[in-house]
C-alpha cells in the first residue's frame, strides 16, 4: 500500500469517527438535566411568551434530527453558531481563547519532550544512584495530579516567592510566556514523568539485545550505539506514547486553565457546560475530538518513516 | 479547599469552583446595611435588637471601609467568574452586577447603607396608586457623548418588557402597562394594579438607562463588545475574553468623580487561585470572599478583611411534601435539632449568625419598631433541644422514617449544612439520605423540576435583590417560582397581594411581619443562619461599601489611595 492511500484512507477513516462523533455528541446534551432557557432568565420566573421567544430563537423546540441535521449544516461551513449565554459567535469565543490553550499546550509539550527524554535516557544510560534518583523523581511527579500541582506550585512560585503570577495571560508574547510557565509545568509534570518512565524502559529493552551488544563487541563508540541502535529503535514506542501524551494535555487543561484563570477553551467548556450552553460546548467539543484525532493520525503517519519496520497496511503486524 | 473541590471531580469537566457562586448567586443577594460611618449620618441601620436571631461574637460588622485619602491610577479587583453579557437586561448575578453598577445607572440607587435615593430620576413620585412619575435629572451624559432623554428611559425599560428579550428583569414588569414620555423630562409608568416592589426594583439593573442610540448601533453585539453607552461613573473599556475587563473613568460623568482612573476586574474562577491573587497583591480586592479562605486573607498582613450586614441568609429549601416532610411536626422537629452554631462555626468560617427567622434583620430596617417586634418576636429558639425534637418525631409518627437531602462539593456551605442535617435528623429518629449532586448540575436544583426528583429538600442560600422581606416571603405564595414543595394556602395568598399593593411601609411591613410568621409556624424553609457579606482590600487601597450595595450602586468611583 503506498503511503497516499494510506494517508487517504485514514483521512476518511477519521472524517467518519467524527461524524459519529458529532452526534454523540449534539445527542448527549439533551440527555442531561437543566434547560438553557432557564439559564438564560437566571432562574426567574418567566412569563409563557418569554420563553417561548427564547425557544424559537435558539430553536429548542423542534425536532431532534432536524436540529442536529441544521446544525451539521452550519459546522461544515464553519458556522458553530450563536453563544446562548454569551450572546456571541462561538466562533468569535474560540478565536479569543484558542490561542491561550494552544500556547499552554504547547509549553508544556516542549516541557515534557525534553525532560522526559532527557531523564529517560540518562536512567537507562547512567544505571546505578543516577538511575534510582530518576526513578523517585518521576514517581513523585507520575502521582502528582495537574491540579494538586497547581495548587503547589501557585503557593510556593506566585505566593511566597512572587516569581510568577498566580493567573491569567497577560499582554503580549513575553508576558505570555511568564504567565504560562507555571500552568504548563502543573500540566507537564505528569507527563514527564510518564515519558521519562517510558523511555528509559524502551531503551533498557533495545540495550538488552543481541546487535547492541554485537555492536559493542565489534568496538563502536558507546555514544554512537545508544544513538544510532538504542535510541532509535527505542523511538517508535516513544512516539506512541506521544499521541497519548497530547490528548492527556488536552483532557487536562480544562483542570490547570481553571486552577490559574487561563481564559482557554478548557475554562470555557467547564463553564458553557454549567450553563447549558449547547452551541459553545458542541464546538468545543468537536474541536477536542478533531485535535485528538489529528494527533493521531500524525503519530500513525510517522510512525513508519521513524521505524521503516512498520507497515503501512494494516492486514500485516508490524516486523 | 478549591483543592479538595477539584480532586473530587477530575473529570474533563473539571473543577466546579465557579459554579459555587452563580448557583447560589441568582438567589441569594445579600443586602446589608448599617448605620453609621460617622461621616454618613442620615442612613438608617438595620434593627439589631429582638427575636430569633443571635449574634455570634467571631466576626465584627463593619459600617465602611476608611474613605479613600488620595486618586489612583488604576486598581484590580478580583470576580469569581467572567460576566457572560454586560448587558442590563440579563444583569442577574454577582459578576455582571458588581461591574455594571458602575458604567450604568438606574432611575433609583441603591445606597451603601441599602436605602434607596435618587438616581438618574430627580424625583419620584406617586400622584395615584397606579402612576409612577419620573422626573430626570437635567444635563446627563451618556459615555458615547448623547444627552439623556426621556425616550432613552421609554427604551430601555421596553426592553425589559418585550417578550422576545427573554430579560431577567421581565417578571418585575408584570404589572406595569406602560412607560411614556409625559414632559421633556419627565417618564410616566402606569401600573395595571399597584405594585410595591415595582419602584424599589428601579434602583436594580432592572431600572437601568441605557442610550436607544447606543443600543441600536451595537445591535445584537450589545453588551458583549464594544460600548455599553451608559451615563455611570466609568465606561468600558477593553474587554480582554476570558481574563479581564477594564473601566475607564467617564470624565463628562455628572456626579463625584470616580477616585481611580482606571478599574480592572480579573476573573478568578478557582477560589483559591482568588485568594493568592490577593495574597500576592495581584488583585488588590475583592468581594464574595471564599469562607475558607477567610482566616488567611485576615492574617495576611496585605490587607483588611470586613464584613458587613448582609441581606443573605442559609436555608434548607424543601422541595416536596409527598414525604415525611408533609408533617409540620417533621420540619419543625428538624429545625430544633440542628446545630446551628456548629454550622456557622464551621460552614461560614464563624462569620455568621444563627437565626430561625426566613429574612434578615436588615431587610426590615425601613419597618417601624413595633412591627419589627412582631415579624420576630415568638420565633423559636435557634438553640438545639434534641429531646423536644425526638418527641415530636415520635407524636408525629415519624420514627424510621426516611428524608433525602442533596449535598455537593460546591462549597463547604453547602455539603456542611447538608451533613448537619443528617446529623439533626438521626439523633431524633429519622433516616437521613444525602444525595451527592455533581457541583456542575448543582445549579439546575433551582431551575429544573427533574433535578429535584427523588429530593426532599437542600441547602441554599437566598439573598435579597431590594430591601423588602417581600422579596423573599413571596416565594411561598401559590405558584410562585421557589416555591418547589407546591404550598398553597389562600390566607398567606391574601396577605401576599395585600402587601404588594401596599405603598405604606409601615402598612406593607405590618403584613409581611403576619406573613413571615405563617411561613415561620409552617417551616417552609428551615432557617439556619444570616450571613454577611465580605470584602478584602489590601493596603494600597481603601473606600469599598461593605454591603451588598455594591450590586446597583456604582461603589468603585469611591475605590482610592489608602494613603496620599
Amino acid at each position: 500500500m503506498s503511503f497516499l492511500r494510506f494517508a487517504a484512507r485514514r483521512l476518511a477513516e477519521m472524517a467518519a469517527t467524527l461524524l459519529g462523533a458529532s452526534f454523540v455528541i449534539f445527542g448527549a446534551l439533551y440527555l442531561a438535566p437543566g434547560n438553557p432557557a432557564s439559564f438564560l432568565l437566571g432562574g426567574r420566573s418567566a412569563s409563557p411568551e418569554a420563553l417561548q421567544a427564547i425557544n424559537e430563537h435558539y430553536h429548542l423546540d423542534d425536532p431532534f434530527a432536524e436540529r442536529y441535521l441544521h446544525w451539521l449544516g452550519q459546522v461544515v461551513q464553519g458556522d458553530f453558531g450563536r453563544s446562548i449565554t454569551y450572546r456571541t459567535d462561538v466562533s468569535r469565543l474560540l478565536a479569543d481563547r484558542l490561542p491561550n490553550t494552544l500556547m499552554l499546550i504547547s509549553m508544556a509539550l516542549v516541557l515534557v519532550l525534553v525532560f522526559g527524554l532527557i531523564l529517560g535516557w540518562t536512567g537507562a544510560v547512567r544505571g546505578g544512584s543516577t538511575d534510582s534518583a530518576i526513578l523517585v523523581t518521576t514517581t513523585f511527579a507520575i502521582g502528582t495530579p495537574s491540579f494538586v500541582a497547581a495548587v503547589l506550585l501557585q503557593g510556593l512560585f506566585a505566593v511566597r516567592l512572587h516569581w510568577f503570577p498566580t493567573g491569567g495571560t497577560g499582554d503580549g508574547f513575553g508576558q505570555m510566556l511568564w504567565h504560562l510557565t507555571l500552568p504548563a509545568v502543573a500540566l507537564a509534570l505528569y507527563l514527564i514523568g510518564m515519558l521519562a518512565r517510558v523511555t528509559r524502559a524502551a531503551m533498557l529493552d533495545v540495550l538488552g539485545q543481541e546487535h547492541v551488544t554485537v555492536a559493542r563487541s565489534r568496538g563502536v563508540r558507546d555514544s554512537l550505539v545508544i544513538r544510532r541502535h538504542v535510541f532509535r529503535n527505542a523511538l517508535g514506542t516513544v512516539l506512541t506514547t506521544g499521541g497519548l501524551i497530547v490528548s492527556t494535555l488536552l483532557v487536562c487543561t480544562v483542570l490547570v486553565e481553571s486552577a490559574f484563570s487561563v481564559g482557554g477553551i478548557g475554562q470555557l467548556l467547564e463553564l458553557s457546560t454549567t450553563t447549558k450552553d449547547f452551541p459553545t460546548v458542541q464546538a468545543i467539543s468537536l474541536i477536542m475530538v478533531a485535535l485528538f484525532m489529528t494527533v493521531n493520525l500524525v503519530v500513525d503517519l510517522l510512525h513508519p518513516l521513524v521505524d521503516p519496520r512498520v507497515s503501512l497496511d494494516p492486514s500485516k503486524k508490524a516486523a | 479547599m478549591s483543592a479538595s473541590v477539584s480532586a473530587s471531580d477530575p473529570s474533563p469537566a473539571g473543577p466546579p469552583a465557579a459554579r459555587r457562586r452563580s448557583a447560589r448567586g441568582r438567589y441569594a443577594l445579600p443586602v446589608a446595611a448599617l448605620a453609621a460611618l460617622s461621616l454618613v449620618t442620615a442612613c438608617s441601620g438595620p434593627p439589631k435588637a429582638g427575636g430569633g436571631t443571635t449574634s455570634d461574637a467571631g466576626f465584627k460588622l463593619s459600617a465602611g471601609t476608611p474613605a479613600a485619602a488620595g486618586e489612583l491610577d488604576s486598581f484590580t479587583w478580583a470576580l469569581y467568574a467572567e460576566p457572560p453579557t454586560l448587558d442590563y437586561i440579563s444583569a442577574f448575578d454577582y459578576p455582571q452586577n458588581t461591574i455594571l453598577s458602575n458604567v450604568c445607572e438606574s432611575l433609583m440607587r441603591w445606597t451603601p447603607q441599602l436605602t434607596m435615593a435618587p438616581g438618574l430620576a430627580e424625583k419620584a413620585s406617586n400622584p395615584t396608586p397606579l402612576t409612577w412619575v419620573y422626573d430626570l435629572r437635567a444635563g446627563v451624559r451618556f459615555h458615547d457623548g448623547g444627552t439623556m432623554t426621556p425616550e432613552d428611559v421609554v427604551y430601555s425599560l421596553g426592553r425589559q418588557m418585550d417578550p422576545a428579550n427573554g430579560a431577567a428583569w421581565n417578571s418585575n414588569f408584570s404589572n406595569v402597562e406602560s412607560v411614556t414620555k409625559t414632559g421633556p423630562l419627565q417618564v410616566t409608568v402606569s401600573l395595571k394594579q399597584p405594585d410595591s416592589q415595582f419602584p424599589q426594583y428601579m434602583a436594580t439593573a432592572a431600572g437601568v438607562v441605557a442610550s436607544e442610540a447606543g443600543v441600536e448601533k451595537a445591535g445584537e453585539d450589545y453588551g458583549t463588545a464594544g460600548s455599553l453607552d451608559c451615563t455611570g461613573p466609568f465606561s468600558l473599556g477593553s474587554w480582554n475574553k476570558g481574563q479581564s475587563i477594564e473601566l475607564k473613568r467617564f470624565d463628562g460623568y455628572w456626579g463625584p468623580k470616580a477616585k481611580s482612573a482606571k478599574a480592572v476586574f480579573t476573573f478568578l474562577t478557582d477560589p483559591s487561585a482568588r485568594t493568592n491573587a490577593m495574597l500576592s497583591g495581584e488583585a488588590d480586592g475583592g468581594y464574595l470572599i471564599p469562607t475558607e479562605s477567610y482566616s488567611r486573607l485576615s492574617n495576611s498582613g496585605t490587607g483588611k478583611l470586613y464584613f458587613g450586614e448582609g441581606l443573605s441568609t442559609v436555608n434548607v429549601n424543601v422541595t416536596s411534601m409527598k414525604g415525611a416532610l408533609g408533617d409540620v411536626r417533621v420540619r419543625r422537629a428538624l429545625s430544633l435539632a440542628l446545630d446551628r452554631r456548629g454550622f456557622v462555626k464551621a460552614g461560614l468560617g464563624g462569620a455568621g449568625t444563627v437565626t430561625t427567622s426566613l429574612t434578615t434583620k436588615a431587610a426590615w430596617a425601613e419597618a417601624p419598631e413595633d412591627v419589627r417586634k412582631a415579624a420576630f418576636d415568638g420565633l423559636p429558639s435557634p438553640e438545639q433541644n434534641i429531646e423536644a425534637a425526638k418527641r415530636m418525631i415520635e407524636e408525629a409518627g415519624a420514627t424510621g422514617k426516611t428524608v433525602t437531602i442533596a449535598t455537593s462539593s460546591i462549597g463547604q456551605d453547602v455539603s456542611l449544612l447538608a451533613t448537619a442535617v443528617q446529623d439533626a435528623g438521626t439523633k431524633i429518629g429519622l433516616k437521613v439520605v444525602l444525595k451527592t449532586i455533581a457541583p456542575n448540575a448543582f445549579t439546575s436544583l433551582f431551575t429544573d423540576p427533574a433535578a429535584r426528583e427523588g429530593l426532599d429538600m437542600f441547602p441554599e442560600t437566598y439573598y435579597d435583590s431590594i430591601t423588602d422581606p417581600m422579596d423573599l416571603l413571596s416565594n411561598f405564595q401559590t405558584g410562585a417560582y421557589q416555591n418547589y414543595a407546591g404550598y398553597s394556602d389562600e390566607a398567606y395568598d391574601a396577605l401576599n397581594d395585600k402587601a404588594r399593593a401596599e405603598y405604606d411601609p409601615a402598612k406593607r411591613f405590618a403584613t409581611a411581619a403576619e406573613m413571615q410568621k405563617k411561613a415561620a409556624d409552617q417551616v417552609l424553609w428551615i432557617p439556619v443562619a444570616e450571613w454577611p457579606t465580605a470584602v478584602f482590600l489590601n493596603k494600597r487601597i481603601t473606600g469599598a461599601p461593605t454591603t451588598i450595595s455594591y450590586l446597583y450602586h456604582p461603589w468603585a468611583a469611591d475605590v482610592g489611595a489608602a494613603a496620599k
